[in-house]
């Protein structure tokens, strides 16, 4: 079950602070709802965990995380997690690419975000897979912003924000 | 239409008699396995794979354990000790009961927890930690044949490839030259979509193990209890349960429709740890794991090929078969036709020459093929036929109702050889069609539909003229693991006159209870009503193959009607005896003998049977009870017309089936009530796949409909009123001349919907299109045809 989401937005800050936050594995992980770090390998590869809800499933997928790519000249990354739900229920894959582009004195984020789900939750088709995708990846971004602008992040999920976030968008 | 022979007192063949069994049915006094409660009874859930291929490195089963009420749970690993980890399949293929080191498609059982109740059961089913090592799976049936795919069944020595068996009927060479030099050719690539049978009871069992008796009885949701026993006592002997220490007991089943056919690995389980621990154990699965795991039917890639006359004359068909099995062959087909009965797809039209072959292949999904109210693959066969027929019709530009007139085989030329070797035995397709026509008045229609069309609506008109083939069957060529498809009744009269009457086949809906009794009514005069219906109980029911394929009436209906003329000669002795007459002197009216000419020496059913135990002439046994195992001297080819009518929105293309015309002819008729809801209950069972049902994969081998929210059955709202008709054209071979018609509606219908669906979008090119056809697929289809932006 895979699902390909791609946003673009605008932040009210300079390249330079944007990228310094997307290429840093303490403060990307944690504008991922549900997500943390629990262990550095090295600079580029990372243990974490995420926890999803949604309804009665719970899942906590735990594995590795790795800057696939990281070009600075370029401000281009890309993000690997990977994680087996430690309860045996399934998988998560997740590419993360992000481009930014000097706008101004603001930047353009553009980011995809390609979610590969095996097991129990992949059951629920895509008719659920896509819009949790979606709701995850609109509150990352909300998150990233609110980073930058100084503010405390809360990043944990549940099914109340979830549903709030998939049925108030309507 | 139908004449009665017996007054409605006696209620024999020919009278609407409500349903015997609805009294409890409808009373919620019906009883199933969840049913059944007996003392210190256990449960069992089951832990089932995420994955669709994986290795399993670890089972971790502690905090399972330390669930309050858990007291086992059991894995691949324990059942190895017993050699009881795999089981044959009714193909002589094997498959896991539980894993050891592999699972192989998603859902599959991997371990089970046993507890004190079903809940208990079910927490510890989440504890249990298992870790795995996905592997990429083998999800495309096409992909799984190239060279370089992963051979998945690596567990079978020798192994080389996914190709499980290669299966070929017809005349090759003679098609082919015949395929070269014919004027019109069509051809059609098809995907009968992988289904399930959805019944509304799931499956399950309470193991019962005896330990001081060393018996085991088994409840079971199984439409064939003997066979289920003599497997079980082949598998298990070794351990001490031969079959007289197996009893199999089906009691009322909440729809089949051939997926309580196979062996699940749960009910295996369930009889291993009954035995181990000498308790009865109880599972019953749930609606997801029923639908993800169960036996699926269906899943044929059929290359479908026609080739004809300029002027619409059918020479040939050649079709070509890709079957997805999933992770193996447990199909339910007679031992000799991995196929089933596909060879019925040359259909009901009049030409000597034909060739088809099919390849079967294992993949990473789950393993099945069963046969969903079908006669073993004959609704797979009867789409390709009637879909081909029409695209020939559309090709060579003739109607096409007339082109099936002109090409079907002729009232007088039955019993007919088809280029596949079957012989049909009876058949009046022309007046079939003709009723059909006339119901829907078909003339009127097209000139509707053409005056349509100049404003471009979309309306579609669809034919389907299909021959079944059903009770299986002779013993010559059917058997199921070497047991022959006869199939049983024994009747006992007590001294009052009333019945019993036990059979080797088991209802699941049908209503055996009735019909079987109206045989018997008809036959011997005794009142239906007086005449009661066992089934299912392996302990006192006469040995049979169950109840499948529509085989029961041609079979075990058989066997009932000629046990029933066993006692009437029986009768005619005793009456002889007690009116002093000759034998040739006495004439039967249904429920008396009397003697010609003299109708006031007269000996009543009732006064003979009573006579036979308190009278009988000397010489003569006692007692009024007779056996027969019926072995079919050829199967039964019932037929049917239908036409359905549709008209899809050209903005939003909802399709909506304006009318549905089904003619059956299913030979002579026992009870048109049971036959017409038996029709309905079919139509919508053909509608499903038609128009909604279809179990979808990804790439990765993850179902992506595993439950009835995304899986759509359809249900009262999506049916459109069906009418319903009959032609009669008897079996000339069958006792009572009755053919079968439980499958027919399933087999007949999706081909009739879907070329009512092609016929209205046929004026933009479309020549064909898979079922189940969705609005989105047809808004799909005609953006790629560049008909809508």
């Amino acid at each position: 079950m895979k699902t390909t989401i791609s946003k673009q937005f605008t932040v009210e800050e300079p390249i330079a602070k944007v990228w310094d936050h997307l290429s840093s594995p303490e403060k990307i992980v944690v504008c991922v709802p549900g997500a943390s770090l629990t262990e550095t390998i090295d600079e580029l590869n990372y243990k974490g965990e995420v926890m999803l809800k949604f309804g009665p499933i719970k899942a906590k997928y735990s594995g590795k995380i790795t800057f696939e790519e990281l070009d600075n000249d370029h401000y281009k990354m890309r993000l690997n997690g990977k994680g087996l739900d430690s309860k045996g229920k399934g998988s998560a894959d997740m590419i993360m690419n992000g481009v930014l582009t000097e706008n101004g004195a603001h930047t353009d984020v553009d980011c995809t975000m390609q979610v590969t789900i095996t097991g129990m939750l992949a059951q629920f088709g895509s008719r659920l897979i896509n819009d949790v995708t979606d709701t995850v990846f609109d509150q990352f971004v909300q998150n990233f912003k609110d980073q930058l602008a100084g503010k405390e992040v809360d990043n944990t999920l549940s099914a109340g924000s979830m549903i709030k976030g998939m049925f108030g968008r309507k | 239409m139908i004449r009665c022979k017996t007054s409605k007192e006696i209620s024999g063949m020919g009278h609407s008699m409500k349903r015997k069994e609805d009294d409890r049915f409808l009373q919620g006094k019906g009883n199933y396995v969840d049913d059944i409660q007996l003392p210190g009874m256990l449960h069992m859930d089951i832990v089932r794979s995420p994955y669709a291929y994986a290795k399993i490195k670890s089972i971790n089963t502690e905090a399972a354990l330390a669930v309050p009420g858990v007291i086992a749970v059991v894995t691949g690993k324990d059942l190895e000790q017993y050699n009881l980890h795999w089981m044959p399949t009714l193909m002589s293929d094997t498959q896991m009961v539980l894993p050891t080191d592999t699972v192989m498609y998603q859902s599959q059982e991997v371990a089970a927890v046993i507890a004190t109740d079903r809940y208990a059961a079910r927490d510890g089913r989440e504890a249990v930690m298992v870790e795995y090592e996905p592997m990429k799976a083998v999800v495309d049936p096409y992909k799984a044949l190239e060279p370089d795919a992963p051979v998945l069944r690596s567990d079978k020595e020798g192994k080389t490839d996914n190709h499980i068996w290669h299966w070929e009927v017809g005349d090759k060479d003679a098609t082919e030259k015949l395929f070269n030099e014919a004027d019109v050719v069509v051809k059609e690539q098809m995907h009968i979509p992988r289904i399930h049978v959805s019944s509304i009871e799931t499956c399950g069992c309470v193991a019962d193990y005896d330990k001081v008796e060393n018996h085991l009885t088994m409840y079971m949701t199984t439409q064939a209890p003997h066979a289920i026993r003599t497997v079980i006592a082949l598998v298990a002997g070794h351990v001490g349960l031969t079959e007289e220490k197996v009893r199999v007991i089906s009691p009322d089943i909440g729809g089949g429709f051939g997926g309580k056919v196979p062996v699940y690995p749960g009910y295996v389980i369930a009889i291993a740890v009954s035995f181990l621990v000498g308790k009865p154990v109880k599972w019953v699965e749930d609606r997801s794991e029923n639908l993800q795991a169960d036996s699926f039917a269906r899943d044929y890639h059929i290359t479908a090929e026609m080739a004809g006359t300029k002027e619409g004359k059918i020479l040939g068909t050649r079709f070509k078969i890709l079957a997805d099995h999933g992770y193996t062959d447990a199909a339910a087909n007679p031992s000799k036709f991995p196929t089933g009965l596909f060879s019925i797809g040359t259909g009901s039209y009049d030409y000597g020459t034909a060739y088809m072959e099919a390849d079967a292949v294992y993949t990473n999904k789950p393993p099945g093929g069963v046969a969903y109210r079908c006669s073993f693959r004959v609704t797979e066969a009867v789409h390709a036929i009637e879909r081909i027929t029409d695209r020939f019709a559309m090709e060579v530009g003739k109607d096409p109702a007339q082109l099936r007139m002109e090409n079907f085989i002729k009232k007088e030329d039955f019993p007919w050889k088809s280029p596949t070797g079957w012989e049909y035995d009876s058949g009046d397709y022309h007046a079939g069609l003709k009723l059909a026509m006339d119901t829907v008045e078909y003339d009127k229609l097209r000139v509707e539909q053409a005056e349509k069309r100049k404003n471009g609506e979309l309306m579609g008109i669809g034919i389907s003229t299909f021959t079944e083939i059903v009770g299986a069957g002779p013993s010559k060529d059917f058997d199921i693991l070497g047991i022959k498809m006869f199939d049983s009744a024994e009747i006992r009269v007590h001294p009052t006159g009333k019945a019993i009457a036990r059979f080797g086949t088991k209802s699941q809906g049908q209503g055996h209870e009735t019909t079987y009794a109206q045989i018997i009514a008809e036959e011997l005069g005794i009142p239906a009503a007086h005449i009661q219906i066992e089934e299912g109980d392996t302990d006192t029911a006469p040995y049979g193959l169950g109840t499948y394929a529509s085989r029961s009436t041609p079979t075990a209906g058989a066997a009932a009607a000629v046990a029933a003329r066993k006692l009437r000669d029986k009768a005619k002795k005793i009456a002889a005896y007690l009116l002093e007459v000759s034998e040739e002197d006495l004439e039967w009216e249904p429920g008396k003998f009397f003697v010609k000419g003299a109708p006031e020496k007269v000996k009543t059913i009732q006064e003979l049977v009573f006579a036979a135990y308190t009278n009988h002439p000397q010489g003569m046994e006692a007692g009024f009870e007779a056996t027969h195992y019926y072995d079919p001297p050829n199967l039964t080819f019932p037929s049917g017309a239908y036409i359905c009518v549709v008209d899809i929105d050209k903005e939003t293309f909802e399709i909506k089936v304006r009318r549905f015309v089904a003619i059956d002819d299913c030979g002579n008729i026992i009870n048109p009530m049971i036959v017409q809801g038996q029709v309905h209950g079919g139509l919508t069972q053909g509608l499903a796949p038609a128009m909604y049902e279809e179990l979808i994969y990804d790439e990765d081998g993850n179902i992506l409909n595993g439950t009835l929210m995304d899986y759509l059955v359809p249900t009262a709202v999506e049916s459109p009123s069906w009418e319903t008709g009959h032609t009669v054209t008897p079996s000339p071979h069958h006792p009572i001349g009755a053919k079968g018609v439980g499958e027919s509606p399933t087999v007949g219908a999706p081909p009739a919907i879907a070329n009512a669906i092609v016929d209205a979008l046929s004026p933009y090119g479309i020549t064909h299109m898979d079922i189940p056809i969705t609005p989105y697929k047809i808004w799909k289809t005609l953006k790629a045809k560049g008909v809508i932006e």
